[in-house]
């Protein structure tokens, strides 16, 4: 057996040690481990670790396969998403024991602190003394084995799984009911006593999820298609969509929820023009050959950086929210065009990661389709806080779109109106988020690039934030962008303007001195080349595209996303919508859209006489509207409006 | 968005090595909190004398800060009986017998107040435990009881007075160190200043501690005083707080916040996470417990 002394190395040379063992299958102990946080993170290997003390915070966190013991407590989020092999601690855990885990069996001795089992998926996390407040929160599956007292709100939200208590049961959460035990399941989970060798001879009772709760009453009516163009009119009071929304909701008696975003007129990048003539371009083939474009991000903690061959990436949308074709055709076109695609909240398949040549892995709070080996294949992990169409609220995917598939792949219950939690289990103040950061690099060995999304809210404090917790880069999402559902108040009247995030994002990393160092990545309603350069002048290091890019693979903006039955085969898992769509197809027509994108940004760098497409600054600009002067502090010039119309003419 | 800590000592009197354990234990938690680091520090003190603590800043406008305070200790009778600087700061040891709170008032008129009371003294700066000890001399304070404070400043500037532990402004001895957000704030603290309590800062901590304290002088004892302050105060919390001779911690009831305590018979030590406390006790695996939500608890000094 190999030893590590914790009084000797950091916890990060341990960690690779431990990995370096694990693969070499020795067995490993931990000796002076005096409660340091991310002990054997990252290992993926059928070993023995044995910690000879206290561990700290996601202990076994992101593994799979190893047998872990732990001689005395552990802090929080214990066992973090591990998949398989098994955890015995012999004193107490903190909170958030066994979050998020996908198979494992997680064993504490002692007390367990609140919220254990948070959006767990599989496996069985047991703990032999007293639970705490909110004991399997938002659970989606596996079991939960308390031989103590529940604590308050046991079985809080959960979707899915059982909680087996031999204690009291202090009090039951929402939509959480007791129902009797049956025989088998007694049996089953003497036999998981017997295995980690705890002496029990009480009886339990069985707490499982109501069903009030999993789906909404009532479903939106098929409507009259209003095409998102038509819809964001001029009149904000009242025109055919207010009419339409009035309608859905006198059927359905709640919140409407829909496709898209912010449809609603709003201060934005287009209210911006350069202060350079550029109607007369001449045209020139061969313009991106003459303007560096080559962008890398993500190196600031000496990671290895995405390297993008201009500064625009695909945004995240998740397979769920999209057909696997359609996430298919992103990867093809990220490839072909050299740049990034991202996963969105619904995990990795294999084919999206074969063709996407630089993929980011995208960190959910419900931890949907998260797990370690995919993390270990990407080229990029992001921590999402929120996004722009819908800053604070979790996403939602209707049960049509919740098809066994995907349910699988995101650990959840097939079937129901998924509503994922809008906070992270274990990020609940920025403090908490720099042990997440940690975890994330000790896992992966400080290889790849973390970086954060945020959706624009109080985006001055948040940047700092991030600023703070060591992110590589921050991807910020703006107001206009778009979402696969969320109700149609908050897309119109909740978020922040996208020139607005910038701004602020901008002025906050000045004042924290971090311009240099921690890179924006900007969306939110970036429609083409023109907005990208101007978001590149304003601060940005590069820009993403989402809606642009479905639009370009052949989405129609008929709002309906949420309903699952597509009619192009974009926001649907239904095979028979699916079969609309051509991968191949749509995947050039994709790149092609981001290649007329790159000659865009190439023309107007080079009309500057820049060599380097990161040559631009806000003294390029003007803003067009009040609104936008006041928002960015440029110039107000509305003189130069008719010639913006001409050269957007031109440049079309 | 920060780390916290705090130690008493049971039987040492007051040559406990009071500072040295709490910047090992803020060492320890670091993560939590980079920008900046403070201690709030429980000495033995004559009766009759007040430690007066200022931020002062640095240079000329530091000189012009002292003598303000000066003309205001006259103004009071205050005399003073020791002096010290050393950062941004400026203590002062004065003879005072009259209304501390009208004082405390008073003195922040002159420079920004750090603390008041017999026993106390708080030390906060920009920077790290080692390096707010470097500046102030942290490791070779002895005392009885005292806590600590790393903070990560989310919506306030990185300067030394938005920094923690905080003072109860007009209530002598009595300091806090907070870790979370107190989300009626606006609401308690206008109820404060109808009955003519003042705020330095626009600090939440800053409310807890005068709500204490308000408990307090009212005849509370600290411990009805933190169970008041569960069922009164919203938003996520773990505090802890101390006077001249008590600490005690409350937790708020949806637990959002970490705490870590370890007791044994000399000593009680509560600190954000267990890695702090096993800074006290390298290679010793510590019986400790998390406190359930919504639960208070309180610790006298013997001697």
């Amino acid at each position: 057996m190999a030893s590590i002394d914790l009084s000797r190395v950091t916890v990060t040379q341990a960690n690779e040690l431990i990995r370096k063992y694990g693969a070499d299958g020795e067995d490993i102990e931990v000796i002076n481990p005096d409660a340091r946080h991310h002990i054997g993170v990252g290992l993926v290997h059928k070993v023995r670790l044995h910690i000879r003390g206290s561990a700290g915070y996601f202990c076994a966190g992101l593994t799979d396969g190893p047998r872990v013991e732990v001689d005395n407590n552990v802090g929080w989020g214990l066992a973090d998403n591990m998949l398989g092999g098994s955890v015995v601690v012999r004193g107490n855990a903190g909170a958030i024991a066994g979050v998020a885990i996908r198979g494992a069996d997680v064993v504490v001795h002692g007390n367990i602190g609140s919220r254990a089992g948070q959006v767990m998926k599989a496996g069985t996390l047991c703990c032999a003394g007293n639970a705490n407040f909110m004991a399997g929160y938002m659970m989606y599956g596996g079991r939960l084995v308390i031989l103590g007292n529940s604590g308050e709100k046991v079985g809080q939200d959960m979707t899915g799984g059982t909680i087996y208590v031999a204690g009291n049961v202090n009090s039951l959460g929402t939509d959480a009911m007791l129902i009797d035990l049956p025989a088998d399941e007694a049996d089953d989970l003497r036999a998981f006593l017997d295995k980690y060798e705890i002496t029990f001879t009480g009886t339990f009772q069985k707490v499982v999820n109501a069903g009030k709760r999993l789906r909404y009453p009532r479903t939106e009516p098929r409507v009259r298609v209003i095409p998102f163009f038509q819809a964001s009119g001029d009149s904000a009071y009242w025109n055919a969509k207010v009419q339409e929304d009035i309608h859905v909701k006198a059927q359905i008696g709640r919140y409407r929820i829909r496709g898209y975003g912010a449809g609603r007129p709003l201060p934005h990048i287009s209210d911006l023009a350069f202060k350079r003539d550029l109607s007369n371009l001449p045209p020139d083939r061969d313009v991106v050959n003459k303007v560096n474009m080559r962008t890398q991000i993500g190196g600031r903690f000496g990671a290895k950086p995405l390297d993008l061959s201009m500064p625009i990436m695909i945004a995240a949308m998740s397979y769920g929210a999209l057909s696997k074709s359609t996430k298919l055709a992103m990867a093809i076109a990220s490839r072909l065009s050299d740049t990034s695609e991202n996963t969105g909240e619904g995990g990795m398949s294999n084919e999206q990661r074969a063709e996407a040549k630089q993929l980011i892995y995208q960190c959910l709070a419900g931890r949907l389709g998260w797990n370690i080996h995919d993390m270990q294949r990407a080229d990029g992990l992001e921590i999402y806080i929120s996004q722009g169409a819908k800053p604070g609220l979790g996403g939602q995917l209707m049960a049509k779109k919740v098809t066994p598939e995907i349910a699988r792949i995101r650990g959840i219950p097939a079937g129901i109106d998924l509503r994922s939690p809008s906070r992270h289990p274990d990020v609940l103040g920025a403090d908490d988020l720099v042990i997440k950061v940690e975890e994330f690099r000790e896992a992966t060995g400080y290889r790849k690039p973390v970086s954060v999304k945020l959706g624009a809210g109080r985006v001055r404090d948040d940047i700092k934030i991030a600023y703070k917790d060591g992110f590589d880069f921050v991807e910020l999402d703006g107001m206009q962008g778009s979402t696969g559902a969320a109700s149609h108040e908050v897309l119109e009247y909740v978020g922040i303007p996208t020139l607005s995030a910038i701004q602020e994002a901008v002025d906050a990393l000045a004042e924290v001195g971090g311009t240099k160092e921690m890179p924006l990545v900007l969306m939110g309603g970036i429609k083409d080349g023109i907005d990208a350069a101007k978001a590149l002048a304003l601060g940005a290091r590069a820009v993403a595209v989402g809606t642009g890019a479905i639009i370009a693979g052949g989405c129609i903006a008929c709002l309906q996303c949420h309903v699952g039955q597509c009619v192009v085969g974009i926001a649907t898992q239904d095979p028979e919508h699916e079969k609309r769509y051509n991968t191949p197809v749509e995947a050039r027509n994709v790149h092609r859209y981001l290649e007329c994108l790159r000659w865009q940004l190439a023309s107007i760098a080079h009309a500057h006489g820049y060599k380097d497409v990161h040559e631009f600054s806000r003294n390029d600009l003007v803003a067009l509207t009040p609104e936008a002067a006041a928002i960015t502090r440029l110039p107000y010039a509305p003189e130069y409006r008719e010639r913006e119309n001409a050269r957007l003419c031109a440049a079309s | 968005m920060c780390g916290i800590a705090g130690i008493l000592f049971k039987k040492q009197g007051s040559r406990a090595e009071v500072g040295k354990a709490l910047i090992d234990m803020l060492d320890g938690c670091q993560h939590r909190g980079p920008d900046s680091t403070g201690f709030a520090l429980y000495h033995d003190a004559a009766p009759g004398t007040l430690r007066l603590r200022f931020i002062v800043g640095q240079g000329a406008e530091a000189e012009l800060a002292i003598q303000r305070v000066k003309d205001k200790l006259r103004d009071f009778q205050a005399e003073i009986i020791e002096e010290d600087r050393a950062g941004v700061g400026y203590r002062v040891d004065v003879k005072f017998h009259g209304d501390v709170q009208k004082f405390g008032y008073e003195l922040e008129e002159a420079a920004k107040v750090s603390s008041v009371g017999e026993s106390l003294d708080i030390i906060k700066d920009v920077g790290s435990a080692h390096d707010v000890d470097h500046t102030y001399h942290v490791k070779s304070f002895e005392g009885t009881h005292g806590l600590g404070h790393v903070r990560l400043a989310t919506e306030s500037d990185v300067v030394p007075e938005a920094s923690h532990p905080f003072w109860a402004t007009g209530f002598a001895d009595v300091a806090i160190v907070h870790n979370g957000q107190i989300t009626n704030y606006y609401k308690l603290r206008r109820r404060f200043e109808k009955r003519g309590y003042k705020f330095n800062t626009d600090n939440d901590s800053e409310l807890i501690a005068v709500y204490l304290a308000d408990k307090l002088k009212q005849g509370s004892s600290l411990k009805d005083a933190l169970r008041d302050s569960i069922a009164d105060l919203d938003g996520t919390f773990s505090f802890l707080v101390s006077t001249k001779d008590e600490i005690g911690y409350a937790k708020d009831r949806l637990a959002v916040k970490p705490m870590v305590k370890f007791e044994n018979d000399d000593l009680i030590a509560i600190a954000s996470e267990e890695v702090s406390l096993n800074r006290l006790f390298p290679g010793t695996a510590l019986n400790t417990s998390e406190p359930p939500p919504g639960t208070f608890e309180t610790w006298r000094r013997s001697i």
